[in-house]
């Protein structure tokens, strides 16, 4: 049984991601330059899947603009989930677009083909219910943890609280048709339909094959989790955008200044542009259309799409969202910082600040490490800024 | 209007071929459509009725043959029947026509054949064509002199496609409407089975009004001129003049990607294109724009220094052209925008102007004639358009492309914003006033802004409040009076409710008469100078009359006390705003036409490209 089509689930939003996650869902936040989604694209059609069903729910249209009808000549059709109700139920609404054994993918996480590649070649060749990609993890707690024997899965538990486990699930299956019968069997916990769930049923039945596999597997939780990520993609090159140097990709409708100056590693998206004196670099990555203006300098920061950044200003350990406006002369020292993400403390995490889609910073804005400004808010000039600060809110000196 | 294929080289598969292009060109006309198969016999299937209503017939009959025809129709003579339907036959039913275009003399054609004897079954123009190639074969000649001899007694505009019973080639024609030759010499297209038994790879070739037709079998391509004749068989192709004198002909590639025509999720190709706006933006301005050097580069464009400037286009390219005008007013040159069908036959005194023809297809026949006549009158002219190889760029001394990528739905959004990017690009290339920086920096914030939009947009709740309403009316002032022309049409052709857009100051100038507590007004005002304030006093007189305000703002004036509803738009530049603005517009027609259950891509009477005057 060939597998060729692969189920990629990209409805959930991320709340954890927040504020970040206010107009895009995670598998579209940033991956250095491009979308964590088009990594997994990516790793899916390397691995030989000519047909993709991605599963989109919470801003489903900034996927579907994304990536269009097809993605590097391999076929995309999308299917609503309107109600995020749990990964089983995702799956469950590819249902009638899924001819075959399916391989099914979290689409916010970082994968590489390989992995892919075990999970079909052992499901082919020894062809269980499902078949699932193993991978040992330090912060196995974390995750989905399993136990194998002998390449049978034996146990699947969310997030152990014992720290006994040293393998995860990796988030690649491969099924047989009969998966979606099994999802539309399992009971339901708390109104939700978790994949996990349905795997145990199958394990307790002795049917779930576990593949041992290696390699990139990067998984973004927090919004500072976003900077790892992306020194994970730059220590591997994988920007999809020219190289001009060891460690320095400049996309050919880029356009850097003879005086400004890149750090390896660094990424600049089409249609940038760096003025005179700008430093960018190390473990940069700039999207599409920004632009940065004389001597500013950038270090270890992700800045989305149209980012904009005025002469003289600092940008260091920052996260940006889309269409960000900083005003000349504004720092964002960085550092580590203790770090609120709700009710929740994030000790001692290292970030500069994190600022939402279209939020705009006059000049000489200053921020505290640890920051996190949510969308459209306003700083104006000569703000100090620090905390959380609301959508939408404005700050004044 | 119409759309016509044709295939020569895939045997078993021509039938499937056909019917497929015709679903890809079915945006240029859907009332009726057929397709001609020829092998041993000729085998003939039309209806009136969409591309799905032939898939029906079709299903209960297969025609099958080497070479064969295709078309789907936007009625100009005579109604949408079966009947009218192409393709169209001589006496015999042995000669088999597809035509796009008006040939002019087809009442004189038509009463010399009937007097001859020949018996009509449609009041098309067309059917002329297949009578005349008849008489052409009984007085002896071979089928290609036949076909050519009935082409060169035709006037007017024509795209012809012919095949006849007995013959395994087709043969096709052009003038003034467009045709593309698809080449298809690649053995590993063919398809598996063909190869697996053991036959000659042979080439395919396809006759199309517009690449979509074929783009799924090859990327390469000949674009035909006017009064080539082209000849296609399994064994390959001839392009030659109408005479038969010989023609080179050079072959191009298309590089855009046929799934880019697919609807990526959404129900409608309106929403997806409306959604692609800030994508179609970016390559739009890629590799043109310097912004911190503040410079515009269009190559060649940046040396044509004109002292005036005159636009011709039609439907909302002639929006985009109002808007452009002001632009160059503003930089100080001379600048009108014509509507293209006046300007053909009632030419103004063009002097040394440039002329520049707006046209998303490149193929809109009105906006070519107005080119046309203008050239003859010795003028420069300029194509800003979507189609690369299109009529208009190859026939203008300059072209500009706007690079939206294939608009499919027939009211255009994305390439309205990507017209306007373009021509403020243009704008800025050839006049050179001041400093270009802030303008450079405000477009470069185009794609985000219009981003915002999407992702924050009231427009449908908007819809919902006032989707029964009978009548909508639109003002602007400026730049922003194009867009109240835009929101108005764009509702219009979508929703078929009654709108109108005016310029903020004429209302009471008449229109007021017609504003009631029943008539929504939509009211675009940004920024606050004294044109938003003029602006903002005309929304008091409709307020005044009790007529619900709609005001498309961002929040700069105070609008917003004399408004029921509010669209926001960011604070940005304020050619950009025009922009921005109609992209509220769009989202407001477009999910009013939801709601309504209109056909939104494929609105009643209306076709994407008009290639007829």
């Amino acid at each position: 049984m060939s597998v060729s089509t692969a189920v990629v689930l990209a409805a959930g939003e991320g709340t954890r991601l927040r504020p970040l996650t206010r107009n895009r869902p995670k598998p579209m936040l940033p991956a250095a330059n491009r979308p964590i989604l088009e990594h997994v694209f990516d790793a899916l059609v390397d691995a030989g899947m000519d047909e993709l069903v991605c599963v989109v729910g919470y801003k489903h249209d900034r996927v579907q603009d994304h990536f269009g009808p097809s993605y590097r000549d391999v076929p995309v059709e999308y299917v609503r989930q309107h109600k995020q109700l749990g990964s089983g139920h995702a799956l469950l609404q590819a249902r009638t677009a899924v001819d075959g054994p399916p391989v099914v993918v979290n689409g916010d996480r970082l994968i590489e083909a390989s992995m892919v590649e075990a999970v079909t070649e052992a499901f082919e060749r020894h062809g269980p219910a499902a078949t699932l990609a193993v991978l040992e993890h330090p912060d196995a707690g974390q995750y989905g943890a399993v136990v194998l024997q002998n390449d049978e899965l034996t146990e699947i538990v969310e997030k152990p609280t014992s720290g006994e486990y040293r393998l995860i699930n990796a988030g690649i299956y491969a099924f047989d048709e009969t998966i979606f019968d099994e999802i539309a069997d399992t009971p339901r916990s708390s109104g939700e339909l978790a994949l996990t769930d349905t795997i145990a049923r199958l394990a307790e039945r002795e049917q779930v094959r576990g593949t041992r596999c290696e390699g990139m597997w990067v998984d973004a939780t927090y919004p500072w989790d976003l900077l790892t990520v992306a020194r994970a993609v730059l220590a591997r090159g994988r920007v999809g955008v020219s190289q001009r140097d060891d460690g320095v990709w400049v996309h050919d409708d880029a356009r850097v200044h003879d005086a400004a100056i890149l750090r390896p590693p660094v990424v600049v998206g089409a249609d940038s542009e760096l003025g005179p004196g700008a430093v960018v670099g190390p473990d940069t990555a700039l999207g599409y259309n920004v632009t940065i203006g004389a001597n500013v300098t950038v270090e270890r920061t992700v800045l989305g799409a149209d980012a904009r950044v005025d002469a003289g200003s600092i940008l260091v350990d920052t996260v940006t969202g889309q269409d960000v406006d900083v005003g000349a002369g504004s720092v964002v020292p960085g550092g580590r910082a203790d770090v609120r993400v709700g009710t929740e403390v994030f000790e001692d995490q290292r970030l500069g600040a994190v600022l939402a889609d279209r939020v705009t910073a006059g000049g000489d804005v200053s921020f505290d490490p640890g920051t996190l400004v949510g969308p459209s808010a306003h700083l104006h000039t000569g703000a100090h800024a620090g905390g959380q600060i609301p959508d939408g809110a404005e700050v004044t000196r | 209007m119409c759309g016509i294929i044709g295939c020569a080289g895939r045997d078993s598969e021509t039938l499937d071929i056909l019917v497929h292009g015709l679903s890809k060109l079915e945006y240029r006309g859907y009332d009726s459509a057929g397709v001609a198969l020829a092998g041993d016999g000729l085998d003939v299937c039309k209806t009136a009725g969409e591309i799905d209503d032939l898939r029906a017939v079709l299903a209960e009959r297969s025609p099958a043959g080497s070479v064969g025809v295709g078309h789907t129709r936007w009625s100009t003579h005579g109604p949408p029947t079966d009947e009218n339907a192409h393709p169209h036959l001589d006496c015999n039913r042995d000669v088999a026509v597809v035509h796009n275009g008006i040939i002019e003399n087809y009442q004189q054609l038509r009463d010399d054949l009937s007097t001859a004897g020949h018996e009509f079954r449609s009041d098309t123009d067309t059917e002329v064509v297949p009578h005349l190639i008849e008489d052409a074969l009984a007085d002896g000649a071979d089928p290609e002199d036949a076909v050519r001899a009935a082409i060169g007694r035709l006037e007017g505009s024509y795209a012809v496609s012919v095949v006849l019973s007995g013959v395994d080639r087709i043969f096709a024609a052009r003038n003034d409407s467009p045709l593309v030759l698809g080449i298809d010499e690649d053995s590993e297209a063919r398809s598996a089975s063909e190869q697996a038994s053991g036959d000659e790879p042979r080439a395919a070739y396809y006759l199309a009004s517009d690449v979509p037709a074929f783009r799924d079998h090859t990327d390469r391509v000949v674009y035909l001129a006017d009064g080539e004749f082209v000849v296609a068989g399994a064994d390959g192709y001839r392009v030659t003049t109408l005479d038969g004198g010989p023609v080179e002909k050079t072959e191009d590639t298309v590089d855009w990607d046929p799934e880019e025509t697919g609807k990526s999720g959404y129900d409608h190709y309106m929403l997806k294109e409306i959604h692609e706006q800030p994508r179609a933006l970016r390559q739009c301005f890629r590799g043109r724009v310097d912004e911190l050097a503040g410079q515009v580069d269009l190559a060649d464009l940046s040396d044509l220094s004109p002292r005036g400037i005159h636009l011709v286009a039609c439907g909302t390219s002639y929006h985009a052209a109002v808007y452009a005008a002001r632009l160059f007013q503003q930089a100080g040159i001379p600048a009108q925008a014509f509507l293209a069908s006046e300007y053909a036959t009632s030419t103004p005194p063009i002097g040394d102007a440039l002329v520049v023809g707006v046209t998303q297809s490149g193929e809109t026949a009105d906006t070519l004639s107005a080119l046309r006549e203008a050239r003859r009158r010795g003028a420069r002219t300029l194509a800003v358009t979507n189609t690369v190889g299109s009529t208009v760029a190859r026939e203008c001394d300059h072209a500009m492309y706007i690079r939206a990528g294939p608009e499919i739905g027939v009211a255009a959004t994305k390439t309205f914003s990507s017209q306007i990017a373009a021509l403020n690009l243009l704008a800025l290339a050839i006049t050179s006033v001041g400093d270009a920086r802030e303008v450079i920096s405000g477009l470069r914030d185009l794609p985000g802004a219009v981003q915002e939009i999407l992702d924050t947009s009231t427009a449908r709740e908007i819809a919902e409040t006032y989707r029964d309403a009978e009548s909508y009316f639109f003002i602007g002032r400026g730049l922003h009076y194009p867009v109240a022309l835009e929101g108005a049409l764009k509702l219009k052709e979508i929703t078929y409710k009654h709108a109108e857009g005016f310029a903020a100051g004429e209302l009471k100038h008449g229109p007021l008469a017609l504003v009631t507590g029943e008539t929504p007004v939509f009211a675009v005002v940004t920024g606050d100078d004294e044109q938003a304030t003029k602006t903002v006093g005309n929304v008091k007189e409709v307020e005044a009359r009790d007529a619900p305000v709609v005001a498309v703002t961002d929040g700069a004036s105070d609008v917003e006390r004399y408004a029921d509803h509010v669209l926001e738009v960011p604070d940005t530049h304020r050619r950009v705003a025009a922009v921005v603005a109609n992209v509220q517009l769009q989202l407001v027609a477009y999910h009013t036409a939801d709601m309504l259950g209109r056909s939104i891509d494929k609105p009643r009477n209306l076709a994407k490209s008009v290639t007829v005057e």
